[in-house]
């Protein structure tokens, strides 16, 4: 049987529950409000996934010449609905049906006590795993664009859940807000592609000189316009500021959307654009220098943040700038060496993240259940209490950090060795190398740092932890299973690299895969490999005696310039506060300029309109005399002028 | 045969005459006279087209449709003196006038 055929069903079995949990009566909704449902249909989605994605494993795909259905046709343009299944749709499609489902379950233990508001979680949470089905399935352009759009309105649905909340209100609209500025870039991209090509298709769009009629700076703008979706969406710089603030949902929302899935749209979205990004390199360069700025200035955030889901969120930004890193330097591999390495290190790291991120966050999820407060100055010691928790968190962030042989290491050394390759044929690289170096330290550092003033230590506030039960520790464990094993996917068959080289086949015409063997000599052999290690390493060691050893006197950063650092860190850069700012001042100038306009220019006119036909309307009254033979002479004189005018002025004037 | 033009001037004659008396006279039933004179040249016109039907379009034969017509609208005419007459005697039983002039509540 060809399961590929039936990978439409995927998101429609989550969409199916949707609509159950949203509109059937309460009380038939069952346990949990719901999450029978809603586990029902992540379950159905993650098995026919899975079948899929056997399919893709052994060598099956969907791409060009796959069946699809017209949509529209608009003159000249037909849009079409289809599906587009290639290795990287089998990577994201193993991503959100296993972490979906995990989180899924998750919820039922943690979203226990909100009452009768789970049902709205359960509604929204399956209609986004549903549009997040299928946006990584959508076979063009448009149809992405559509999904992309709904995958936002339900992060903001989900942001807002507790809505009564103003933080979390007005973090919804930020997201909502912020991303938008990235869809608006997006749309005006996939505009000029279908301007000049008259198509929007990945087969057409894909093939070998299907670009060809598009001028190359235009092909530059379009690339850096759609790049600028994912910057809105994976929350690069300057649009980042939004994902910390998105931390005001419930945790296992933030698993979900804002660390495994969604976030990873702008990602997914890049390396779905390859085959175009990689005909503009001006394009892939400022991917690379979005990429690394990002991985740098999310990273430093994280070193002084206190709440512990906005540390997570920061890694998260973090992270995703390490992948778009990667994907800008991978192109260059791919147009000067025809090696992929870099685009597979990149989609390598998306995965092993995804999992690792997710479990650090229903980890911190686990943590904020139990303790009450997402303030880790006001946590620690939980390691006693919460052993199962502490141990898979301490997983998730090994993993993070680069140790081997956990899923981290294996791809951010793959990501940070094709950024020094790529630096052979760009300086610039090498520059961001340096970057991406330091932030792995970073990394390293502050995931620590979070770990040790969570879970170790003295208790430092009045709070009675408990391990959570075992429906949200059974997903933590299973998570940190795949956090251990995911890098291996380097090594099974002929290596990760070659299973993605399979989505840009058309791109490498006659690469070689290696074989895996020399993978694992080449990372093991390379001195840059124990430059990482050892910076990872350096990171863990300070966090340990910063945060657990004690006698480490903090007050150096209270003053001089490593406070002015700290208050800088702890303020983001002042980033945020210069949106505020932006916001305020000149915005706000602007909207008082706008509403003087609307009030004297807009209603002047307005209400000169309406001044104009009452007073013409009184005036023109007075002709309403109630004099018979007054009306009868103007009918008279107008029958006359009438006759005048056909008789002699339409013959004259030739009509 | 009297030129079909003589009975045209004639009727256009009268309809200026009757549309002068319209518009001039106060005494309202002096008007409602006025208007049966226009209304008579039209039906001089209708006669006149009619008799001169089967000159101006000798394959057709005759026709009498237009005198039929005007029969018609005499009896018309005659309904609707009736009904004016009636409205008159209303309008000057309760303002003991029909002078036009002075009838002109109806108004802004």
């Amino acid at each position: 049987m060809d399961w590929l055929q039936l990978a439409w069903l995927i998101p429609v079995a989550p969409f199916i529950a949707f609509l159950l949990i949203a509109l059937m009566p309460r009380r038939t909704l069952g346990w949990e409000d719901g999450c029978g449902y809603a586990i029902a249909g992540a379950g159905t989605a993650f098995a026919l996934s899975m079948l899929v994605i056997w399919e893709v494993v052994n060598g099956n795909t969907l791409t060009i010449g796959a069946p699809r259905f017209t949509w529209l046709v608009i003159g000249d343009t037909t849009v079409t609905f289809g599906l587009w299944i290639d290795s990287l749709t089998a990577l994201m499609l193993l991503v959100v049906s296993i972490v979906g489902t995990l989180v899924v379950i998750y919820s039922a233990g943690y979203m226990h006590h909100e009452g009768p508001t789970r049902r709205r979680y359960y509604a929204e949470i399956m209609l986004f795993i549903s549009v997040m089905y299928g946006l990584v399935l959508a076979d063009n352009y448009l149809e992405m664009f559509i999904f992309w759009e709904l995958v936002g309105l339900c992060s903001y649905l989900l942001i807002g859940f507790w809505y009564d909340r103003p933080t979390a209100a007005s973090a919804a609209k930020r997201a909502f807000i912020v991303t938008r500025v990235g869809d608006i870039m997006f749309m005006a991209g996939i505009v000029i592609l279908l301007k000049y090509v008259g198509n929007l298709d990945f087969a057409t769009l894909f093939e070998g000189g299907a670009t060809a009629v598009i001028p190359d700076n235009m092909l530059t703008l379009s690339t850096a316009l759609i790049f600028g979706g994912a910057i809105g969406k994976s929350a690069q710089f300057p649009l980042h500021e939004w994902l910390p603030d998105a931390m005001e949902g419930p945790t296992t929302v933030s698993a979900l959307i804002h660390a495994a899935t969604m976030v990873k749209a702008g990602v997914y979205l890049v390396a779905r654009t390859y085959p175009l990004l990689i005909q503009s390199p001006e394009s892939l360069l400022f991917v690379a220098i979005i990429g690394g700025v990002t991985a740098i200035v999310a990273a430093s955030c994280a070193l002084a943040a206190n709440d512990i889901k906005r540390v997570l969120a920061y890694s998260t930004i973090s992270q995703l700038g390490y992948m778009i890193l990667g994907l800008g330097a991978g192109g260059y591999l791919v147009i000067e060496l025809n090696n992929p390495g870099g685009y597979a290190a990149a989609t390598f790291h998306l995965m092993n993240h995804a999992f690792f991120k997710a479990l650090l966050f229903l980890c911190a999820g686990s943590v904020i259940h139990a303790v009450g407060t997402n303030d880790m100055r006001l946590m620690g010691g939980l390691r006693k209490t919460m052993k199962i928790t502490s141990t898979t968190m301490l997983i998730g962030a090994l993993a993070i950090a680069g140790v081997p042989p956990l899923s981290g290491f294996w791809s951010k050394d793959e990501v940070l060795a094709a950024v020094w390759h790529a630096g052979e044929f760009d300086w610039t690289f090498t520059v961001l190398w340096v970057l991406g170096i330091v932030t792995a330290f970073m990394t390293a550092f502050y995931m620590f740092r979070m770990w040790f003033m969570t879970f170790a230590g003295e208790q430092r506030s009045e709070f009675h932890a408990h391990e959570s039960p075992k429906v949200m520790t059974v997903p933590l464990m299973i998570l940190a299973g795949l956090a251990i094993v995911s890098g291996f996917a380097l090594f099974i068959g002929d290596g990760f690299k070659a299973f993605m080289s399979g989505a840009v086949e058309g791109l490498v015409p006659g690469f070689h895969h290696e074989p895996v063997a020399d993978v694992a000599i080449e990372i093991f052999t390379d001195p840059l490999t124990y430059v990482s290690l050892a910076l990872a390493a350096a990171g863990i060691l300070l966090a340990y005696r910063m945060y657990y050893m004690p006698g480490f006197d903090r007050s150096v950063f209270a003053r001089g310039v490593p406070g002015t650092v700290q208050k800088a860190l702890e303020n983001r850069w002042y980033i945020s506060k210069f949106y505020d700012d932006f916001a305020y001042k000149v915005w706000y100038g602007f909207s008082l300029v706008a509403d003087l306009f609307d009030r004297y220019v807009i209603d002047g006119i307005v209400n000169g309109f309406s001044y104009l036909a009452v007073r013409g309307g009184s005036t023109m009254r007075k002709g309403q005399s109630g004099n018979v033979q007054r009306y009868t002479s103007l009918i008279v004189i107008g029958i006359i002028a009438l006759l005048l005018f056909v008789l002699y002025i339409v013959p004259w004037g030739g009509w | 045969m009297i030129p079909i033009e003589y009975w045209l001037m004639f009727s256009s004659l009268l309809l200026a005459i009757g549309a002068y008396g319209v518009l001039t006279r106060k005494n309202a039933i002096v008007v409602l006279m006025c208007i049966e004179i226009m209304l008579n040249a039209a039906n001089i016109n209708l006669v006149a087209f009619s008799s001169y039907y089967s000159t101006l379009h000798p394959a057709f034969g005759t026709d009498a449709s237009g005198q039929v017509f005007a029969l018609f609208s005499i009896a018309i005419a005659a309904a609707e003196v009736a009904v004016g007459l009636a409205i008159l005697l209303s309008v000057y039983r309760r303002y003991q006038t029909i002078d036009v002039d002075k009838i002109n509540i109806l108004r802004w």
